[in-house]
C-alpha cells in the first residue's frame, strides 16, 4: 500500500498533527515528495495548522551572558528543532519576547537617550529592525525603564497572534524622570516613536524593573522594584495610570501575569506554595483582588530543590501568561510549571544563571521553492 | 446519540443495522456502534438503510476491524452520557478514569497494524466519517515521521522522490534552520 493512494486533504491530515514544537519535521515530510512540498507549503495548510494547534510552541529561551567590559551576548538556545541562523547577538541584551518578536537593547544603556538603541528581532525570518533613537524633551533621561514589542492589532483584540510576526508592530517604551512617568509608542509602520503621554507621580517614585510586565487586554501593566503598585499603559488611549496591589503582594517578589479572560493577575511565591491572585473590576469599574489559586509545590518539587535561605530558595523567572507557563529555578534545576495541566517538568539546562526570555512562535516554512517550481499547489486563501 | 431523541432509547439502542462489505460479507451492528459514522447516521436519518447499507469502499477485513473500533467507543459515549448527571460522585469520576485508561490501552492496541492496513484504516474512517477513528490514525502516521530523514519516510510509505535535485537544494536553502 503506498501512500501515494492517499487523497491530498488526507496527506493534509496526516501532516496536521505533526507537533508544532517539531517544525524540523514537518520539513522533512516538504522534502520528501512535489505533493506532500506543495501540501506543506500551501498558505491554507499552514493557517489549518496554525489554527489548529492555537498555541505557540516554545522554540527556545534566549539569555544572556556577560563578556568583558560591562557588555553581553544575548544567545539563542533551542527547545525545539528550530534552530536561528542569528543565534548569537553580540552587546545586545534580550529583554522581552512577544508575538513571534525579540526586543534588545544596546549594553551598556546610558543616561543620553540620543546614545541608547533598541534593536527588534524576528528569529523565524532573521529580520532586524533598529530603532531611532528616543529624542524626547525637555527630559533627556530615564532612571529607570521597561518596554515590550508587540503585534500592532493587539489594542482592540483585532488579531489572534498566530502568524502576526510578519506585521507591523509597536515598541512601548516607559520610563521613570524625576516624578513623572514616559510613555512612547514605536510604530513599525511610521518607522518613529510617537509623541510621548506623561503622568506626574504624586507620592515617591519608585524604580521599574526590566522583564517583569504583563499584557492584558488592552493594557500592558509595569512592574515596579518592591511597591505597592503597578504602572498600567492603557494601549487604546495611551493613557499612564496607576493599580495598587493587594498587601500580600507588595512585600513579597511577585511576577505579573495576564489571565485567561484578559485581567490583570499576579504569581508569588509562600514557602512552598505558588499563590495565583487575579483583579477583578466590576462593572462600576470598582475593582478588587482576589486570590484565584493556591499551588502546593513540595509534592511536585524533589526535596532538594528548597531551601531555607531567601537566596537560595525558588524563585520565578519567568511565565508565558497565554500558555499557562510558569518558569522557575530553584537548587535542583530550572522547572517549568503548566498550570493548565498541574504538571511540573524539569528544564534542561540551558546554561543561563540570570533570567531568560521565552521564545514562543509558529514555524511553517513558506517554501517559496515550491511556488516557483511550476507545481505550485497553493489554495492562496491566506 | 441518535437514539437520544426517539423517546425510546431502549428499543432504539436494540435496533440493528447490517452494514455490507465491499467484498458482500454483512456485519450486523447496533445503531450506537453504526452512527459514530457520520456517513451511516446520515443514511439513518434519511430512512436509506434497509435491506443493509452497502460499502463499496470497505473490505471486510477492514469493515471488521473499523466495528470493533465503533462498538468500543460507541460503549464509552453511553458511559459518558449515563456518568455526566452523577459527575459530582467521586465513585463515578473513578470509574470514568478507569475506563478512559481503559480506552487508551486499546487505542494504542488497535494501531498495532502494518502500514497497508493503516491506510486501509484512514480510507475507510474519512470514507465513513468517523472523526475519532480519524484523527487515531493520522496521529498514528504523523507520530511514525518522527525522527526520520525524508529518505526514510519514503521507503517507510513507498513514495517516490520526485523532486529534482535543484528543488530540493532550494527547499534547504531557505530553511537552512533544520539543518544544523
Amino acid at each position: 500500500m503506498a501512500a501515494a493512494l492517499l487523497l491530498d486533504e488526507l496527506v493534509e491530515e496526516i501532516l496536521l498533527r505533526i507537533p508544532p514544537s517539531d517544525p524540523a519535521r514537518l520539513l522533512d515530510a516538504a522534502l520528501v515528495c512535489k505533493r506532500w512540498c506543495c501540501i506543506v507549503a500551501a498558505a491554507g495548510f499552514r493557517r489549518r495548522f496554525r489554527e489548529r494547534h492555537r498555541m505557540p510552541p516554545l522554540l527556545g529561551f534566549l539569555g544572556s551572558i556577560p563578556v568583558a567590559d560591562h557588555s553581553c551576548v544575548s544567545r539563542f538556545v533551542p527547545t525545539s528543532s528550530f534552530r536561528t541562523p542569528g543565534a548569537d547577538h553580540s552587546g545586545w541584551y534580550a529583554l522581552y519576547s512577544g508575538h513571534g518578536r525579540v526586543l534588545f537593547f544596546k549594553v551598556p544603556w546610558g543616561h543620553d537617550h540620543r546614545k541608547n538603541r533598541l534593536l527588534v528581532w524576528d528569529p523565524i525570518t532573521d529580520e532586524r529592525r533598529e530603532l531611532p533613537p528616543l529624542s524626547w524633551r525637555p527630559y533627556p533621561s530615564t532612571s529607570s525603564w521597561n518596554a515590550v514589542v508587540l503585534c500592532a492589532a493587539t489594542a482592540g483584540g483585532g488579531c489572534n497572534h498566530l502568524d502576526c510576526h510578519r506585521g507591523p508592530f509597536l515598541v512601548v517604551f516607559v520610563g521613570t524622570a524625576g516624578n513623572r512617568i514616559l510613555a512612547c509608542v514605536y510604530s513599525s509602520e511610521a518607522a518613529a516613536w510617537s509623541e510621548p503621554t506623561f503622568m506626574l507621580e504624586p507620592d515617591r517614585i519608585h524604580t521599574l524593573i526590566y522583564k517583569t510586565q504583563a499584557l492584558a487586554g488592552n493594557a500592558l501593566y509595569l512592574q515596579y522594584y518592591v511597591a505597592n503598585k503597578v504602572l498600567k499603559f492603557d494601549l487604546m488611549t495611551r493613557e499612564i495610570s496607576v493599580i495598587r496591589l493587594p498587601p500580600e503582594g507588595s512585600k513579597r517578589h511577585i511576577m505579573l501575569m495576564g489571565t485567561e479572560d484578559g485581567r490583570l493577575g499576579f504569581a508569588t511565591l509562600y514557602e512552598s506554595r505558588l499563590h495565583l491572585w487575579s483583579r477583578e473590576v466590576g462593572p462600576n469599574g470598582d475593582a478588587r483582588w482576589a486570590q484565584s489559586r493556591v499551588i502546593e509545590l513540595a509534592t511536585m518539587l524533589p526535596d532538594c530543590a528548597f531551601s531555607s535561605s531567601p537566596i537560595t530558595s525558588p524563585h520565578l523567572t519567568g511565565c508565558v501568561d497565554s500558555a499557562g507557563l510558569i518558569f522557575m529555578r530553584t537548587l535542583a534545576g530550572n522547572f517549568t510549571l503548566d498550570l493548565t495541566s498541574g504538571q511540573i517538568k524539569k528544564d534542561g539546562d540551558h546554561g543561563f544563571v540570570k533570567d531568560v526570555v521565552p521564545f514562543m512562535s509558529f514555524c511553517t516554512p513558506e517554501l517559496r521553492a515550491a511556488h516557483t517550481g511550476g507545481y505550485g499547489a497553493d489554495d492562496s486563501s491566506a | 446519540m441518535a437514539s437520544a431523541g426517539s423517546g425510546d432509547e431502549k428499543a432504539a439502542a436494540a435496533a440493528m443495522i447490517t452494514l455490507i462489505s465491499s467484498d458482500n460479507e454483512k456485519f450486523e451492528v447496533t445503531e450506537a456502534t453504526a452512527t459514530l459514522s457520520q456517513t451511516i447516521r446520515h443514511m439513518i436519518e434519511d430512512g436509506c438503510t434497509d435491506g443493509g447499507v452497502p460499502l463499496p469502499n470497505v473490505t471486510s477485513k477492514i469493515l471488521a476491524r473499523v466495528i470493533e473500533y465503533c462498538k468500543k467507543h460507541a460503549t464509552a459515549a453511553a458511559g459518558e452520557e449515563g456518568s455526566s448527571s452523577s459527575f459530582s460522585d467521586a465513585a463515578f469520576l473513578e470509574v470514568d478514569r478507569a475506563f478512559l485508561e481503559e480506552l487508551e490501552e486499546f487505542d494504542d492496541a488497535f494501531l498495532e497494524v502494518d502500514r497497508a492496513t493503516l491506510f486501509d484504516l484512514i480510507l475507510a474512517a474519512n470514507y465513513l466519517d468517523i472523526k475519532g477513528l480519524l484523527n487515531l490514525t493520522c496521529q498514528k502516521v504523523a507520530d511514525s515521521v518522527k525522527g526520520k530523514t525524508p529518505e526514510q519516510i519514503r521507503e517507510m510509505y513507498n513514495i517516490v522522490n520526485d523532486l529534482t535535485p535543484e528543488e530540493e537544494a532550494e527547499i534547504r536553502r531557505e530553511t537552512q534552520w533544520a539543518f544544523e
